[in-house]
């Protein structure tokens, strides 16, 4: 994983996303290979002064309030006053936890949560920043502070790593994907290559013949048209044949033989997109099917 | 500074729990109690009179006499009298402390190897050994603070009160200490083996009682007789032999601290490093799982 950008990991449960997290931390070791972060090896302490972490289902000390909690990780990571209390009550506000400040945690919401772990894994500024699952249990206004805080730091030039489940997430944020199953690489790429178009199209179309449609699909045997009409007719329902969407999974040639057929039928056709996939179907086609 | 950061947290956590505070407001309590009820009168830098609880002592040739006759001779010496309260407070206060304290500090090691708490402590920039011996060391600051607080505090009252200043009193506090430390090894041993506080706080238990159990065979030269098999005299006798060697030695202990508060002899220091070396040793097999283990 080269420096910048942020950096997606998926993968199913149990895929090993999380100890692959922890190995790269040193929480666990591996049986066997070998992992460097940072240039250095896994635990290295000068390696770990440069990384901020949220692990999943983070907990902390109950007896702590939220400030405390930061300035205590601030401590375990080295910091020294003025510059940890600076940068507390930076974080406190940046993550709008200045009202909670001295509430012990254990009386937290989950997004409170959330916010508190991400000040915390940013607390010593760090240049690679690893989140497990960090939008877990959050609402939709809270993922979004979350994802314009990620996008802050990918502007400033931290390396994000993200394991997360949330695909349309990763989709948003991530420049690179990898896709783990059962222990293994499967597909890694950028965010672009993985979902660019190829093979799908979406034909928009007026003034189909409500009829035409056995025509259209001799034409293009991967044709996805509206729902029919009256069971057993075949044909186009009325409204659908005026104003129509087609999806045609096939190559240039079978669009070409489409538009044809069309074009015979006096159909007017408004526009011709190559269809972009998302994360989330290249994700199931890769670890649901099988897809090498 | 990180360190010390693991350390405080760890004395914030046992003091959250409240079962120290506990200890301290009943040792606190004592002392308000000695603080208010002895009284001493002094006349030419010498005590003249002292009355504690209600009973008068006076002047006597020997030093103070309690509760012997109008000429004070069968009486009790002020330093014997002080030195026996401060054993009275001591065989109520160690054990009370010390069983406290094992059962504050036993989740110490349980409660951070929860899952979330320790992914988050293994993140930072600190060693797993420093990270797990500051951990210890925080839960022996806080009860050996306590135990300090106990017998400086009375030593201190009945000092100002009568004069009579009794170092072996200190003495035996610090050894109290030492001997929660060797437990407190067993503890963090057990909490990494089995990452329950109730477990740990059994085999303490256990421990405590088994170390009392093996003196007795053990100071005994004649009990393997009893045993008709050589081969079961030996192996019983060399496991009594182990278990009394390898564990703290709970009874020598509390004999010391008695001997030392009476001034009737010193630290039998074999027996302290033996017992040192056992809980040293439980620390050190600890720290070394606790650092090789993955979560």
């Amino acid at each position: 994983m080269a420096g910048g950008g942020v950096f997606g990991l998926l993968g199913p449960n149990g895929a090993g996303k999380t100890t692959l997290v922890k190995l790269a931390l040193a929480i666990a070791f591996p049986t066997s290979g070998r992992a460097r972060v940072l240039g250095r090896a896994p635990g290295d302490i000068a390696a770990k002064a440069r990384i901020g972490y949220l692990p999943e289902n983070h907990r902390y000390p109950s007896h702590l309030t939220g400030e405390q909690v930061l300035h205590y990780f601030a401590r375990l990571s080295g910091l020294r006053d003025p510059e940890r209390s600076r940068r507390v009550a930076a974080l406190l506000k940046r993550v709008r936890m200045e009202g909670a400040r001295d509430v012990k945690v254990h009386r937290y919401s989950k997004g409170m949560m959330q916010r508190l772990g991400m000040a915390q894994a940013l607390v010593n500024e760090p240049d690679l920043l690893i989140l497990d699952e960090p939008t877990d249990g959050v609402d939709p206004v809270g993922r979004r502070e979350i994802r314009d805080l990620l996008l802050e730091q990918k502007e400033r030039g931290t390396t994000i790593f993200l394991n997360s489940h949330l695909l349309s997430e990763v989709e948003r944020l991530c420049d690179r994907v990898a896709i783990l199953k059962e222990g293994r690489l499967v597909r890694e790429g950028n965010v672009e290559d993985l979902t660019r178009p190829g093979g799908s199209y979406e034909v928009r179309a007026h003034h189909l013949r409500p009829d035409g449609l056995a025509a259209l699909r001799a034409a293009a045997p991967g044709l996805v048209v509206p729902p029919p009409g009256p069971a057993g007719t075949g044909a186009l329902r009325p409204a659908a044949a005026s104003d129509t969407v087609l999806q045609l999974a096939g190559d240039r040639a079978a669009l070409n033989r489409l538009i044809d057929a069309l074009r015979a039928q006096g159909a007017e056709i408004d526009a011709v997109l190559p269809r972009r996939q998302s994360l989330e179907e290249v994700f199931v086609r890769v670890v649901g099917e099988g897809e090498p | 500074m990180k360190l010390a950061a693991i350390l405080i947290d760890t004395a914030r956590e046992l003091l959250y729990r409240r079962t120290l505070l506990v200890y301290f407001g009943i040792v606190t309590l004592t002392l308000l109690i000695f603080a208010v009820a002895l009284q001493t009168d002094v006349a030419g830098g010498a005590i003249a009179s002292l009355r504690i609880f209600g009973v008068q002592g006076r002047s006597a040739p020997g030093g103070m006499s309690f509760g012997g006759g109008e000429g004070g001779g069968a009486g009790l010496s002020a330093e014997a009298f002080v030195r026996g309260m401060q054993l009275a407070v001591a065989f109520v206060l160690y054990p009370l402390g010390i069983l406290l304290s094992v059962l504050a500090t036993a989740s110490l090691v349980p409660r951070m190897l929860e899952k979330g708490v320790i992914d988050l402590l293994l993140s930072k920039p600190v060693s797993r050994p420093a990270l797990f011996l500051s951990r210890y060391l925080g839960g022996l600051l806080v009860a050996t603070v306590n135990l300090v607080y106990l017998v400086g505090g009375l030593g201190l009252i009945l000092g100002l009160k009568t004069g009579i200043w009794n170092g072996g009193f200190l003495a035996s506090g610090l050894l109290m200490a030492l001997y929660f430390a060797c437990l407190l090894g067993f503890s963090v041993l057990v909490g990494v083996l089995s990452r329950s506080t109730t477990v740990s706080i059994m085999v303490v238990g256990v421990i405590y009682f088994v170390s009392l159990f093996v003196r007795l065979p053990h100071q005994n030269a004649d009990w393997p007789l009893l045993i008709t098999s050589p081969a079961w005299r030996l192996g019983t006798q060399a496991l009594i032999e182990a278990l009394y060697h390898g564990l703290p030695q709970s009874y020598d202990f509390g004999q010391m601290a008695a001997r030392l508060i009476l001034r009737q002899g010193g630290v039998a220091w074999g027996t302290a490093f033996n017992s040192a070396l056992s809980g040293a040793g439980a620390l050190a097999l600890a720290t070394f799982l606790f650092a090789r283990r993955d979560f």
